[in-house]
């Protein structure tokens, strides 16, 4: 209805010919180069590019934010037929009023010292002064109940710091449409969340888009979150518009050769059949890793005293010699302290882990020591893990001399052997750090995990930071190195496309606890965890799903570690839960095929075909 | 609920703190070389009614009895008698061994409550001083950092912080009293006596301020939120004035407490230079008198008033920002 190009609605938004040049140093660059495009009322279109294309400038420039490098040289951004760029004055009037505008980091997006609701209400009256401090805190109010902030009366009243990452996206959304604006601008708005918040958060703004009839100019990096956010779709490459097409006929014919490669590059779960990187190991050697019930608990102090936050619960899986080991899980599920316990960093409350036949839990920390030779860390960020003020040969080198290896030529031997290895060559060696890419960074860091030839590397969302591209680079550089040195990978990550390329076996967490465990395609083709399921129908792909978000996933986010509820803890989401659910916590169980899960479903079945077949 | 836990977890902290300040200047006190009791008996005493003076005052106790004797005293209000001072008010005390006016020495207590209202209000008036200077500059300077207004407020800061204070209280009396005859410069005989030395204390505090404000304020408008509360509709002095200066004022708060605890513990030069009857000129004097209770008692106050602004500050910086509770 809101597509139809024969339909004489004049366009709300039309962009003419924008050209906008970054000037830093004499030097001028081109960032956007004679876009042009319309937007009619109601309507919702997504604007697609990969990072460096121009997209965020773009939206910044509709909405008058730009940097002072920037500089808008030709064109016109007509709204309702007048120019913005010309007409400073009307723009600034427009600003949070009618043109309102979202960005992709809501943590810093409302001052900290003021409560959400007070920060609502102030924009509200600076835009729209008529409106009585009442009636618009009864606005915001309502407006935090549509969006479904659960208690939105008394959550009105809390700081910024007291929400979660979704929660607060959810009030950046109410913060924009709170004056009722014709046009909305939403800039990467579900990049920083979790798969499961951000399809909400997807189907939410939909919703809004009728009930609200604001029209929305939707930018993101991912393809299939373009084409599920927006009627049509706009693909931007090197700051030009490639082409603009209807979703649907987007992925089915695309026209230009950069969508194209986009479309055939997108890894996929499901489509290329069942088979992944399922190679079994040998199951009855001896683990490399075995992890046994081991939790973790923090104690914090609050306003209402002291809290344990369980941060892991009860995690078990083992990892066999050849094994790509995936653990997958949202934020705030645990991984990342689960790594630090894999690696020695903290140590578990209870439970064991079993790293070659010796406990990494309870070692002495000099053996602990020496056991790092032969399990090493590479990190999530390219930029924080790496000293800018030693050169890259001394950062490969540290390993070696704090291990005391070899002499100084060894050393320096080794370390070039190790750079030469991830694709960074002797002309690195001398170089500081500083001018690498993310891609080198990470590449530099697994270089100095593997210069002590370790046998296994535990990469904790090493890839999240690098682009498509340069993840699927690196990706082959872990294979062709697992060939080499036969080392032994556990992959902590969100991401589940890559762990579908990658893994060999899965593990899925929630709260700090491992559902389910289980082999690649057992994994992504017959789930035995409701929140499995919840996980790949959340996923964004442009392909059929094998599971439809509204069968697997209530609204609503993991409760907080805090106070946990008794008995299971996605039972708040899960659309089977029963009775068992809320009383009693469910153990992981074989589910045959070395696939395991914790759900009282599968023992209801699985009784169920029991008494069946007896 | 929170403020009565926060507030008892503090005041006992506190207590600690006061008590530890108290045993540190005590023994300090008794083992710098100088015998009070010749102080006070007059050089020409002789040796016996010193060693008598001294018994009968429990001086010759070993110091931890001292100590405790001392401090039950304090848990019962009392800090103790003046070695030297005479409760008539002279600010000496008699200067022969036979003087009888020495029995009726001056409460420790008194001198300072006397003394202490003189103090905080020269405090007060050079704080308010201080901000009055500070706060524009610095905030402009914080505004539009790297530009003419920050470079004043370093230049400013650069040339009040290298002034000498005594230097200054000389020129100002120098050319304010003496010269123009605006303002009275020495002893006190009313609230104008305060004004003068409270603007020298003003100019040496102000760089301060100055700078903690640039630093902060530039420091927020560099913050997220204040990008996007332009782009979300809000105004300019909506931004500056209801966001930028709240989230700047916490390193602000921080630092008047540190000053105002200085100022109320030593304004030893100013007060002597401009003869300002404060806890500093109390303080120059007992110390020149070798009187241990006075000193003690000035030791005890101060630090009982400095951990007293630190609770309060810490309690208005959580009322700015409520993260600070964590």
């Amino acid at each position: 209805m809101m597509t139809d190009p024969s339909s004489p609605v004049a366009p709300l938004l039309s962009v003419r010919n924008l050209t906008v040049v970054a000037q830093s140093e004499g030097v001028s660059r081109t960032i956007l180069h004679d876009i042009s495009f319309d937007l009619k009322p109601r309507q919702i279109l997504s604007v697609i590019g990969e990072s460096g294309s121009g997209k965020t400038v773009l939206a910044r420039a509709l909405v008058g934010w730009m940097a002072p490098q920037l500089k808008i040289t030709t064109g016109e951004i007509l709204f309702k037929g007048r120019d913005l760029i010309r007409d400073k004055s009307f723009a600034s009037g427009l600003a949070g009023r009618e043109i309102a505008y979202i960005g992709g980091n809501p943590a810093g997006a409302l001052d900290p010292t003021m409560t959400v609701g007070a920060q609502l209400v102030e924009k509200l009256r600076a835009v729209r002064p008529e409106i009585s401090g009442k009636d618009a805190q009864a606005k915001a109010i309502r407006l935090l109940e549509a969006v479904k902030i659960p208690s939105a009366a008394s959550r009105f009243h809390e700081y910024p710091f007291q929400y979660s990452g979704g929660m607060m996206q959810r009030a950046m959304i109410v913060d924009a449409l709170i004056s009722d604006p014709a046009l909305l601008i939403a800039d990467n708005i579900t990049q920083p969340l979790d798969v499961t918040v951000a399809a909400q958060i997807l189907k939410l703004m939909r919703e809004l888009n009728e009930e609200f009839s604001t029209a929305i100019l939707f930018i993101c990096s991912s393809l299939p979150v373009a084409c599920d956010a927006g009627n049509e779709v706009m693909v931007l490459h090197a700051g030009e518009v490639v082409e603009r097409q209807a979703s649907s006929d987007l992925v089915a014919e695309p026209q230009h050769g950069y969508t194209r490669a986009l479309i055939t590059e997108l890894p996929t779960l499901w489509a290329n059949g069942k088979d992944g990187r399922d190679d079994r190991q040998d199951r009855n050697r001896q683990a490399i890793m075995s992890v046994r019930g081991v939790a973790k608990f923090y104690e914090t102090r609050g306003k209402a005293g002291k809290a344990v936050v369980q941060a892991v619960r009860n995690v078990e899986f083992d990892v066999f010699p050849g094994d790509n080991f995936g653990i997958v899980g949202e934020s705030g599920c645990g991984k990342s302290s689960l790594m630090r316990l894999l690696t020695g960093l903290e140590r578990p409350d209870a439970g064991s882990i079993i790293f070659e036949g010796e406990d990494v839990g309870t070692a002495s920390p000099a053996r602990l020591r020496q056991l790092r030779r032969r399990f090493q860390l590479v990190l999530q960020d390219p930029f924080g893990s790496l000293p800018p003020q030693s050169s890259i040969g001394d950062i490969v080198e540290e390993p070696l001399k704090i291990h005391g290896i070899g002499t100084k030529k060894e050393r320096q031997d080794r370390a070039r052997a190790a750079l030469n290895e991830v694709g960074l060559g002797d002309r690195f060696y001398d170089l500081l750090p500083t001018g690498l890419s993310a891609g080198q960074r990470q590449r530099l860091q697994v270089a100095r995990a593997m210069v002590l030839e370790p046998r296994l590397l535990i990469m904790d969302e090493t890839l999240s930071a690098l682009d498509q591209t340069e993840q699927g680079k690196l990706l082959d550089l872990f294979s062709r190195l697992q060939a080499q040195h036969g080392f032994t990978y556990i992959f902590i990550s969100h991401d589940l496309t890559m762990v579908r390329q990658v893994c060999s076996r899965i593990a899925v967490m929630y709260l700090g606890e491992t559902v389910e465990v289980a082999p690649n395609e057992r994994m992504f083709f017959d789930p035995g965890h409701p929140y499995t399921r919840a996980l790949l129908s959340a996923a964004p792909t442009l392909e059929e799903r094998r599971y439809r978000p509204e069968d697997c996933l209530l609204e609503g986010e993991p409760p907080s570690p805090i106070d946990l509820p008794p008995g299971c803890a996605f039972a708040g989401r899960c659309p089977h839960a029963f009775d068992r659910c809320y009383r009693e916590n469910p153990a992981l169980v074989s589910r045959g095929d070395q696939a395991l899960a914790a759900c009282f479903l599968l023992n209801a079945t699985s009784t169920a075909k029991a008494t069946a077949d007896a | 609920m929170f403020i009565a836990r926060f507030l008892a977890r503090r005041l006992l902290q506190g207590a600690l703190i006061v008590f530890l300040v108290s045993a540190v200047i005590f023994t300090l006190l008794r083992v710098v070389p100088g015998d009070p009791v010749r102080l006070m008996a007059g050089g020409m005493a002789p040796e016996a009614l010193i060693e008598q003076i001294a018994e009968e005052m429990g001086l010759r106790d070993p110091i931890y009895q001292q100590f405790g004797r001392y401090v039950w005293g304090i848990v019962q209000g009392d800090l103790g008698q003046s070695f030297v001072r005479p409760a008539s008010g002279a600010a000496v005390g008699g200067a022969s061994f036979d003087d009888n006016t020495r029995s009726e020495r001056a409460e420790v207590w008194d001198l300072i409550a006397q003394t202490a209202p003189m103090t905080v209000q020269l405090a007060l008036l050079s704080m308010l001083f201080a901000l009055i200077i500070a706060v524009p500059i610095g905030v402009w300077g914080g505004l539009r950092p790297g530009r003419f207004p920050d470079k004043l407020a370093l230049y400013l800061s650069s040339i009040f912080v290298s002034l000498p204070n005594f230097w200054l209280g000389i020129v100002l009396a120098l050319l304010l009293s003496v010269k123009l005859k605006l303002l009275p410069a020495i002893g006190y005989g009313g609230f104008a006596y305060t004004i003068l030395p409270a603007i020298v204390l003003a100019i040496e505090i102000a760089p301060f301020i100055i700078r903690t404000l640039t630093v902060s304020v530039a420091g927020v408008m560099r913050e997220n939120f204040i990008d996007i509360a332009a782009v979300r509709g809000l105004t300019r002095n909506q931004i500056i004035f209801r966001h930028a200066l709240r989230n700047s004022s916490v390193p602000l708060l921080n630092l008047l407490g540190v000053q105002f605890s200085m100022l109320l513990g030593g304004v030893l030069v100013i007060e002597f230079i401009f003869d300002y009857p404060g806890l500093g000129l109390l303080t120059i004097n007992a110390v020149m008198q070798r009187d241990f209770p006075l000193i003690q008692g000035i030791a005890i106050v101060t630090a009982a008033a400095f951990v007293l602004i630190n609770i309060v500050v810490d309690l208005c910086a959580t009322a700015i920002d409520p993260r600070l509770e964590y």
